[in-house]
């Protein structure tokens, strides 16, 4: 039985429902191709565990005639559970897939395990998506245990205790305002209108301002000092959004509203991470405000400890990419801000990011790729501006791979002259590399076709790329050889659904970004730009092709869940290799995961076959 | 209470494992038109303390049985004989049963008769079934005087008879288990290995029958003709 112990549901049920289980099973071989169960059987009897071999669900098709596998079971995966449960005919003939052995229970044992092992009863009812949660209730608690929170960044804000706001009117003297929040012992105070509309906040950081700088008197009017505008959230939003907000912006209180935009309460960093130590917003705030690059460099530590953190609290990889996204931006941006502030090129630009930055999908593994945008000044030439942003690109460029952004080996950086462009270079740029679609072309796809600005006016970048794509959607040529381009990264599954190794890396191993990661980012690219989708984050474009139509919900949505499990092992193992101390690389054995994680990432990549499949058949490669 | 321990003597008194009466056992069954879908075949596999029948003793018995092509896992045997005066220096390091193990086990006596019963004169499977048929014939004999013949196929010929195109590096269980990838739990432990044993004999009826031998008498009847073929590739 110590199979059974590896596996869901059974590793967490009772001995004694356990022993229930083996002595009332049977062991059965199925050979390749046998059928196991089929729709003509009537209602189904047994309940089978696949012990060795694999289980394919068959559905045949009524449009084209074929045969669709619609699904695989694999060791130690359940099944029928749906058709069990409802105790109806299977709607899918299930045959074994090379030689098989099942274990199984016949229909009164099975509905005994059901009434009295809780672990069981859940796993039938909720079926396969429990499985998934497994995965991330693992991936949170083993982080989770040097924390001991259970607070999660989904809860929605309203859930945080929103105690009734402290208010005044814009008129009312900052001294009886601070009197206000001293009685009520609140840091904060919101001023709003007549109709409970937030106008501004005030907070005891900007008192402290007001006094050191010297900018009234405590018997000025609140709404001449406060922070006007302040940032709001609907109650419905959650946790993770607020401390998004707050990271970006730098304030510590947002105001949470109802749909009139009515003020119901607020929320401060430390309602969001009382109990925890993680310090986001801090973070960020000191990283934007840092006066010397070597006080940047050194909180980038601090950057791999919040995403430690981060993982702890129940973020999932989504949202930690996000974070690491946010923080480098506002790295990148504060380094480009002491820059200007010491030597300004005097030229307007706009500091583009490509590639996985360009995505927002960096982890704490990160290159820079790098380029600038520039709006050529009147009375200079093209060639005159470039000139003076150059020796201040290469300033840039060095300070941020002092900062831990590692210099690009292929110099896609801003200090190089054929990527320091204006407006109408970068469109001839992209003409030329739409046309001439060269083998080194469809290489560099991956990398200049997500871009993002990071730094300047975004409009120069959005009239850019409105053009590239529109380009793109009448070029059908160009979508194949991109298309087929993207068909070389293969998901690491052999045809036996083993896991195939990486071919360069140390033996048994498998690189999870570029056989894991790449063939949905890839993928997902060829359709984005073939559909005019504007976004370059991989989950926001499945999102955005489904909203067009591209995407069926269902399969978009287990696409997004593969991609996002492959991230978040990956993730871990980084957080792993910090730990010991090694260098990061995205090489992991497959073998040093635990059975579940195993055969999570098994089915995420089989995901990834079915997404190249859709590719394979929309552009016939 | 009382009644419990009134019923425990009683069990006591009849023998440790329930009353076992010799003159009903089953009449040993022969390879005749017994449907391998249905029929109940044993598969069994012994340790012992060495390899020479003449002096050498089964310690324990492990043994399932096949229904129908299921291996049904309530229907199995697993016991450990006592025979505590043995000297087992020269094996135990194959099968791990050390003294003490072997002192908990049951008696001989009564372990034979329930294994007796227990097998009901079914045909008995093992891997290289002569060396466990000479042991258990032996055993059989000494212990209760029982001298019937069981149908014994061994599965260390059933397998290439019917796999004759497996390349499996070697004719060992552990060769066939490693084909057709087979984990094996606790490998030279009496009923892990009848298990395996097992498994690999429902790969060869899956396979026998659709190579059209639905009884047990055809299976022997092909079993014959492979024996006849290997006698004349060696002349």
């Amino acid at each position: 039985m110590m199979f059974l112990r590896e596996h869901a549901p059974f590793s967490s049920m009772d001995d004694a429902h356990l022993a229930h289980f083996a002595e009332h099973a049977s062991l059965r071989f199925y050979a390749d191709n046998d059928i196991v169960l089929s729709p003509e059987e009537g209602p189904v009897q047994r309940f089978y565990v696949v012990k060795q071999g694999r289980i394919r669900g068959e559905r045949h098709n009524e449009k084209d005639g074929k045969t669709d596998t619609t699904f695989e079971i694999t060791q130690g995966e359940c099944f029928p559970l749906a058709a069990l449960v409802g105790e109806r005919p299977t709607r899918t003939l299930h045959r074994a897939a090379g030689d098989t052995f099942c274990l199984s229970i016949e229909h009164d044992a099975f509905v005994t395990l059901l009434s009295e092992s809780d672990p069981f009863r859940d796993f039938c009812l909720r079926g396969v998506s429990s499985l998934l949660d497994q995965v991330n209730r693992r991936i949170q608690s083993g982080a989770m245990a040097s924390i001991g929170s259970s607070t999660s960044l989904d809860t929605p804000l309203e859930r945080y205790a929103l105690r009734n706001p402290i208010v005044c009117s814009p008129d009312l003297p900052v001294r009886k305002a601070v009197a206000r929040m001293h009685e009520n012992n609140v840091g904060s105070i919101v001023i709003t209108d007549d109709e409970r509309h937030p106008v501004g906040i005030f907070t005891l950081r900007d008192l402290r301002t007001m006094v050191a700088e010297e900018k009234g008197s405590l018997d000025t009017p609140v709404g001449q000092v406060m922070t006007k505008r302040p940032i709001c959230l609907t109650s419905h939003a959650d946790a993770f959004e607020a401390a998004m907000l707050m990271a970006e912006y730098h304030f510590a209180h947002l105001c949470v509203v109802d749909e009139e935009h009515r003020l119901i309460g607020v929320v401060s960093e430390r309602d969001l991470f009382s109990l925890q130590r993680v310090d986001l917003v801090n973070l960020a705030r000191t990283i934007g405000t840092a006066t010397h690059l070597r006080t940047l460099v050194s909180l980038r530590s601090e950057v791999s400890r919040l995403v430690d953190a981060m993982l702890a609290h129940g973020a999932d990889s989504g949202q930690v990419v996000k974070i690491i996204t946010t923080l480098n931006d506002v790295t990148v941006r504060r380094v480009l801000e002491l820059n200007i502030k010491k030597n300004d090129p005097g030229v307007p630009f706009t500091w583009l990011t490509f590639g996985s930055e360009g995505r927002q999908e960096q982890t704490l593994l990160t290159d820079q790729d790098n380029g600038i945008l520039f709006e050529t000044p009147d009375g200079m030439t093209e060639d005159q501006a470039r000139e003076k942003l150059l020796p201040f690109a290469e300033t840039v460029n060095r300070e941020l791979a002092e900062c831990g952004f590692t210099l690009c080996k292929g110099n896609i950086m801003a200090s190089n002259p054929k990527l320091c462009l204006s407006g109408r270079e970068w469109d001839d740029w992209f003409i030329r590399f739409i046309d001439a679609s060269t083998p080194q072309n469809l290489v560099y796809s991956s990398i200049f076709l997500d871009m993002r600005a990071v730094f300047g006016p975004n409009e120069p970048l959005e009239e850019l790329y409105g053009k590239v794509l529109a380009r793109i959607q009448k070029n059908a040529l160009f979508q194949k050889m991109l298309a087929g381009n993207a068909m070389n990264r293969r998901p690491p599954l052999t045809m036996f659904r083993n896991f195939r190794y990486a071919p360069d890396g140390k033996k048994h191993t498998i690189d999870l970004k570029r056989q894991g990661l790449a063939p949905f980012v890839e993928t997902v690219r060829v359709f984005a730009l073939a559909n005019g989708v504007e976004e370059a984050n991989t989950l926001e474009r499945m999102d955005r092709l489904v909203a067009k139509g591209a995407f069926d919900p269902k399969d978009a949505n287990a696409w997004k869940e593969a991609y996002s499990l492959i991230q978040a092992i990956r993730m871990r193992a980084h957080q792993e290799m910090l730990d010991r101390g090694e260098p990061l690389s995205n090489y992991i054995d497959p073998d040093d995961l635990n059975p579940l994680d195993r055969r999570i990432l098994r089915e995420s990549f089989r995901q990834a076959q079915r997404l190249q499949q859709k590719l394979e058949v929309t552009y016939q490669l | 209470m009382l009644e419990r321990i009134r019923l425990w003597v009683k069990q006591r008194r009849a023998g440790a494992l329930g009353s076992h009466d010799p003159a009903h056992l089953s009449t040993p069954k022969l390879a005749g038109d017994q449907k391998l879908s249905e029929c109940r075949l044993i598969v069994l596999d012994l340790e012992t303390t060495g390899f020479h029948p003449g002096k050498d003793h089964v310690i324990a018995i492990g043994a399932v049985a096949i229904t129908g092509k299921v291996i049904h896992l309530d229907d199995q045997f697993d016991l450990i004989l006592r025979r505590p005066e043995l000297d087992i220096s020269e094996t135990v390091l194959i099968h791990g049963i050390g003294p003490e193990a072997l002192t908990q086990g049951h008696e001989t006596e009564d372990a034979l008769l329930h294994l007796l019963e227990w097998m009901d004169g079914d045909p008995i499977l093992a891997y290289h079934s002569a060396f466990d048929q000479r042991f258990l014939e032996k055993a059989l004999r000494q212990s209760l005087g029982y001298s019937q013949n069981h149908t014994w196929i061994d599965v260390a010929e059933l397998l290439p008879a019917i796999f004759p195109d497996a390349k499996t590096g070697g004719r060992g269980l552990d060769n066939w288990a490693d084909f057709f990838n087979l984990e094996v739990s606790e490998r030279h432990h009496a009923a892990a290995d009848a298990l395996v044993t097992a498994e690999l004999t429902l790969i060869a009826l899956n396979k026998a029958q659709k190579n059209g031998a639905c009884t047990l008498s055809e299976l022997s009847t092909k079993l014959h003709y492979y024996r006849r073929l290997q006698r004349m590739h060696r002349f």
